[in-house]
């Protein structure tokens, strides 16, 4: 393996589509859950995946 | 907490992706040399980021949330006082002997600088430690899923532990190190939503504060000083004035100068990490980069503690649950995340858990293989075979030492009070470490024989005052001398007599016994070592630099909540 952001990217952008499908699937959460925070997260999780694979690209380059 | 589909689906993602960084890394890895210690290759990003993974194991995870809960801001102690310190003095003064005499474990440096006996000794009883400290967070993992979720707890800690072991025995450190920085991210990403959903639930920092106070007003110890939840040193005057029941003193030295520069200087579960950095200035880099991080950690693990409180205070049902006469802390992160994480981010939480679990048992698989390979096997066992045949044996060691763990976490299950005794040896076997490293490394005068008597005069003290003194129902086997507020309290005092007794014994049988030719002393000890210049690197990348500006920030956390 050559570069570890590349995993790394992989692994969050994964994850942060699947809080997106989660915040479209779930429509139950318990008591002090905010109603968005799956996806707000999923965003945030989306992001840092992309900035990742991102900045992998950078370095090979 | 009932997880649904989607949380095990993000749970078997993760799974995949440890074990194929695994399989990824197997190519690379073709000595044993490279398995043992990733072959100096490692850049220093994921170094750094390695180096504060493998102490964020699951107990330190649940433990400070638990503490941050139980203490408040005083458990920030244990980072801004007890961490960062040991961290720049790690890498402004110490890696330059660990990395420039290229030892491959920390035993192995004691053998250079001082005998055989010395290593053995601190190799033997690291070796025990670490076993005994992967079983027990395997323990308290297995335990709480079978709490809160209603697993089993064979099949929780047979399943970790089978993934720790397939990728450590794939890829070897460089696998376990690049897995903690993919644990790090997620055990960051995982909890920081809960601690920003908690702290804002209760109304912000100064709700948090606010509630707290009102909280602790009605408990009568602490009426007088009722923002004690809020403040690091500001009831430190007195052990009867803070929940730890430690003053400033036992505090600042016990913890601060004996414990945090112990652990973060000597104990080679951390140090390995540092060790495997691509340069010496890679190496002395990896401490002083994630001191940043660390720093900001109490914000991830210690706010939610503290918002449980206020939101406890608020009335609000299902987080603080009576345990006693108190609460159950060690439930806390759990109930947090069963109150506000829907399915979906349940499951990051929950793979957050076990990536923080892995990272800890997956720090020392590694750190014991190592030292049991070149310390104990190649010193002890079979000198002069061939690198093939130590990659064998550490191979073995690595199944070995799963077993030998998961024995441990079923010895823990067994008994009540053994991790409290547990802590206690932990303590006594670190805290007089700092002081023969620190004389070794510093004082080319520090003999063998000094440093192995410092040593077990270290021990015993450490025994005789456990022995002697009492403190919740702990120590005191011989006669009680001294009653100590807290346990947290003795242990610290402990630790002060033991570090004090090694430094006075290993300077007196120093100077009594011959001294070690200056020759051999070379990449050792200060004064016969090439520190290297730092005129023509970037200021970003100078180590004292990176270190003031650590000190700094560092001060001005302990300032702004003081």
């Amino acid at each position: 393996m050559d570069d570890l952001r590349v995993p790394i990217g992989s692994f969050f952008v994964i994850l942060g589509v699947m809080l997106l499908i989660a915040f479209f699937v779930i429509t139950t959460g318990p008591p002090l859950a905010s109603p968005n925070v799956n996806l707000w997260c999923g965003i945030a999780m989306l992001l840092f995946g992309v900035i990742m694979l991102l900045l992998a690209r950078r370095g090979k380059a | 907490m009932k997880p649904g589909a989607i949380d095990y689906i993000i749970l078997a993602i993760y799974f995949v992706y440890v074990l194929g960084i695994g399989w990824l890394v197997k190519r690379r890895v073709k000595t044993g040399a490279e398995f043992l210690t990733s072959g100096h290759s490692i850049p220093v990003w994921v170094t750094s980021l390695a180096f504060i993974a493998t102490n964020l194991g699951a107990q330190e995870v649940i433990g400070m949330v638990a503490s941050g809960a139980k203490y408040g801001m005083l458990t920030c102690n244990f980072y801004w006082l007890g961490a960062i310190p040991g961290m720049i003095i790690l890498g402004v003064f110490m890696m330059p002997f660990y990395y420039g005499s290229r030892a491959r474990s920390a035993p192995e440096y004691l053998k250079l600088r001082f005998d055989e006996k010395t290593r053995g000794f601190n190799a033997i009883t690291f070796a025990v430690m670490t076993i005994f400290s992967s079983g027990i967070s395997m323990y308290a993992l297995g335990l709480l899923f079978q709490l809160v979720l209603g697993w089993s707890f064979t099949n929780s800690v047979l399943l970790s532990a089978a993934i720790v072991l397939a990728y450590t025995y794939l890829g070897g450190l460089t696998s376990a190190i690049y897995n903690e920085v993919l644990q790090f991210f997620l055990i960051v990403l995982g909890f920081a939503p809960l601690s920003i959903m908690a702290v804002v639930k209760a109304g912000g920092w100064s709700g948090v504060t606010a509630r707290t106070t009102a909280w602790m007003a009605k408990q009568p110890a602490f009426a007088q000083g009722p923002d004690v939840m809020t403040h690091t040193w500001k009831y430190m005057g007195h052990a009867s004035s803070n929940m730890m029941g430690v003053e400033w003193f036992g505090m600042l030295f016990g913890l601060g100068w004996v414990l945090g520069c112990s652990y973060w200087c000597c104990n080679f579960l951390v140090v390995q990490r540092a060790m495997a950095a691509n340069s010496m200035a890679a190496s002395r880099l990896t401490p002083l980069i994630a001191a940043f991080p660390k720093m900001l950690m109490p914000m991830v693990v210690i706010a939610p503690g503290l918002a449980a409180i206020a939101l406890h205070q608020m009335n609000i049902p299902g987080i603080m649950v009576p345990k006693g006469n108190s609460f159950n802390y060690n439930l806390v992160l759990t109930n947090l995340m069963a109150q506000f994480y829907p399915s979906g981010l349940l499951g990051v939480g929950l793979t957050a858990l076990f990536a923080s679990f892995m990272s800890g048992m997956a720090g020392n698989v590694t750190a014991f293989n190592t030292v049991f390979t070149y310390d104990i096997y190649q010193s002890y066992i079979k000198k002069n075979a061939s690198d093939a045949h130590y990659f064998k044996v550490a191979r073995i060691t690595t199944v070995v030492g799963v077993f030998l763990s998961i024995g441990a976490a079923y010895w823990a299950a067994q008994s009540n009070n053994i991790m409290d005794f547990l802590q206690l040896v932990f303590g006594f076997v670190n805290a007089p470490l700092f002081a023969t490293f620190l004389l070794g490394m510093f004082w080319k005068r520090t003999t063998g024989h000094g440093a192995f008597a410092g040593l077990l005069a270290g021990e015993v003290a450490a025994t005789l005052t456990l022995g002697f003194s009492a403190a919740e129902g702990s120590g005191g086997w011989f006669g009680v001398v001294q009653t100590f507020p807290s346990a947290m309290a003795q242990n610290f005092w402990i630790a002060i007599l033991s570090f004090t007794s090694c430094l006075v014994v290993t300077v007196l049988v120093s100077l009594m016994t011959t001294p070690k030719p200056v020759a051999e002393l070379e990449n050792l000890v200060y004064g016969y070592t090439n520190i290297p210049h730092e005129e023509n690197v970037p200021w970003y990348k100078r180590p004292i630099l990176l270190a003031v500006i650590v000190g700094i920030a560092c001060i001005l956390f302990n300032i702004w909540f003081w």
